[in-house]
């Protein structure tokens, strides 16, 4: 299977890997049928989202569907995170093969679950 | 493209060696004539076919007109498997076969047990390794075939092959004659000494394109007296077994590829042993939290078979191959199914390590220096991606 260079550069570069120690927002999800996982942690301030960090086990399309979503999100408000879909984040790495969609639902649905733990 | 590029995926194919192309190539353009032709071009073609077959036979101690020509080593086990139990289908249908055998004879007995043939798959154990004593356990009346790998595809472990030769002779002396052994000898050809008789197997595939040869052409030796109900039928060729006009080319590189694996044989397995043995003292001294699959002595000497703990196979081999070095993984994930190598699963290590794995497989192109690189991306890789693994945390206690 041939991915992006988008998808490459985020594989060998994950962007905001690793874990907030004084984050007030968490998450840590995984997909039950194959076992991948995606655990978020967020700084979120007046409802701003300022800083974000992830870390993720799994298939390369989870590792670079969790990078790529930490870069999606930051600076937004919850409300606008609160907004993104499957779909977005689909477009923003340029599109995955649809058997590698449950990555990007895995992401969407650890963003949420991180949310709802405000 | 990346700077260096490494190539450690020599059991899923191998360079083709100039010397093959070049004998190939001569045979594309002089030996075009049909080698069942009466004419001097078909002789032609016929007498290149025959040169390279009696080059095949000789890498397992074969007779010349033992060796069927297919397209390779997938129809080769379907033709042994399927063609040996529809012809013997009259005295018995059970078939013994190991867990760990090449999907395409795992495969294949699939499809008979839906056809009413009963399946034995024996387990391997954490070494890899079948044991003769289960064999000989699973054993009925009724089973007229055993077909077990020479050599595993994944982690390189040698299979008792001759052992069982001998219990399928002792069992025949005792009456039971309808009874006979294949091998898929695929990963074994040409990197071990094999030979039939010593073996005792009546079936044996092999493909070239694992011997420096291009893809498109393996074999299947055939002893003497063993019938087969062909699978591809209308021509004569191959002496009824397989129809088809030969692929000359294809069956004179195999040839050539044959001679080179036999004359070169003791400095290719000095030399892949000796990158296999430095490649696998580095990783130990440079990567913790590692497993060797499969039994250390008991195995090929070019192949490696390493889970890495905490990531994924598949991020581990792209991060590779952005660094130009190729391997491989047996895990697959798609439609959102984990499938875990069943290789490793059935060496009885979990689903983390399962995911894990990588092999890496050593060929007569791959030099000293490579090593040096392929550690140095290694270890960056793997770093890399255990920083980002939730797991890494959980493994070291840091987190729940």
């Amino acid at each position: 299977m041939s991915y992006s260079a988008k998808f490459k550069d985020h594989l060998a570069h994950p962007r905001n890997a690793g874990e907030l120690s004084d984050a007030n927002a968490v998450a840590d999800e995984t997909n039950p049928i194959c076992g991948d996982r995606l655990r978020l942690s967020l700084i979120v301030k007046d409802d701003r989202i300022e800083a974000v960090r992830y870390l993720a086990y799994g298939c390369p399309p989870t590792l670079v569907c969790g990078s790529v979503l930490t870069e999606l999100v930051s600076g937004k408000t919850v409300g606008e995170a609160r907004k993104l879909t499957r779909a977005d984040l689909l477009e923003e790495i340029g599109g995955l093969p649809s058997r590698k969609h449950h990555a990007a639902a895995l992401a969407i649905e650890t963003l949420n679950s991180a949310l709802q733990n405000l | 493209m990346p700077a260096r590029r490494v190539y450690l995926d020599n059991s899923a194919t191998t360079p083709v060696d100039p010397r093959v192309a070049a004998a190939m190539a001569r045979a594309v353009l002089e030996n075009f004539g049909n080698a069942s032709s009466v004419h001097g071009f078909g002789q032609q073609a016929r007498a290149a076919v025959d040169r390279a077959r009696r080059e095949v036979a000789a890498l397992v101690g074969a007779k010349q007109n033992e060796i069927v020509f297919t397209s390779g080593g997938t129809e080769a086990n379907n033709l042994a498997i399927r063609g040996l139990c529809e012809a013997a289908a009259t005295h018995g249908r059970h078939i013994i076969t190991s867990s760990i055998e090449h999907p395409s004879v795992a495969g294949v007995c699939v499809s008979l047990e839906k056809r009413g043939w009963e399946v034995t798959r024996l387990p391997v154990y954490q070494n890899g390794i079948v044991r003769v004593e289960d064999v000989a356990a699973a054993l009925r009346p009724e089973t007229v075939l055993i077909t077990i790998m020479m050599a595993n595809n994944e982690i390189g472990t040698i299979q008792p092959v001759a052992e069982i030769g001998a219990l399928v002779r002792e069992r025949r002396a005792a009456g039971h004659r309808h009874l006979w052994f294949h091998t898929d000898a695929v990963q074994a050809a040409g990197r071990l000494r094999l030979n039939v008789d010593e073996l005792g197997c009546d079936l044996l595939t092999m493909s070239a394109h694992k011997l420096y040869a291009p893809k498109g052409i393996g074999a299947l030796y055939v002893r003497r007296g063993v019938r087969l109900h062909g699978q591809n039928v209308g021509g004569h060729q191959e002496r009824e077994r397989r129809a088809g006009t030969e692929n000359v080319p294809g069956i004179v590189a195999f040839g050539e590829a044959a001679k080179l694996a036999r004359e070169e044989f003791e400095a290719r397995s000095v030399h892949d042993r000796a990158l296999r043995d430095r490649f696998e003292a580095e990783v130990e001294r440079h990567i913790p939290d590692i497993v060797m699959n499969g039994d250390r002595e008991q195995r090929l000497g070019h192949l490696s078979n390493i889970s890495f703990r905490f990531i994924e196979g598949e991020g581990l081999l792209i991060n590779l191959d952005l660094e130009g070095v190729a391997v491989s993984t047996g895990s697959a994930c798609s439609s959102g199914t984990l499938e875990p190598s069943p290789v490793i699963r059935a060496l009885g290590v979990n689903d983390e390590l399962a995911r894990g794995s990588i092999r890496f497989s050593f060929g007569k192109d791959n030099a000293e220096d490579e090593i040096e690189y392929v550690v140095e991306v290694l270890v960056r890789a793997v770093e890399r991606l255990r920083a980002l693994s939730p797991l890494t945390l959980v493994g070291h206690g840091l987190h729940g």
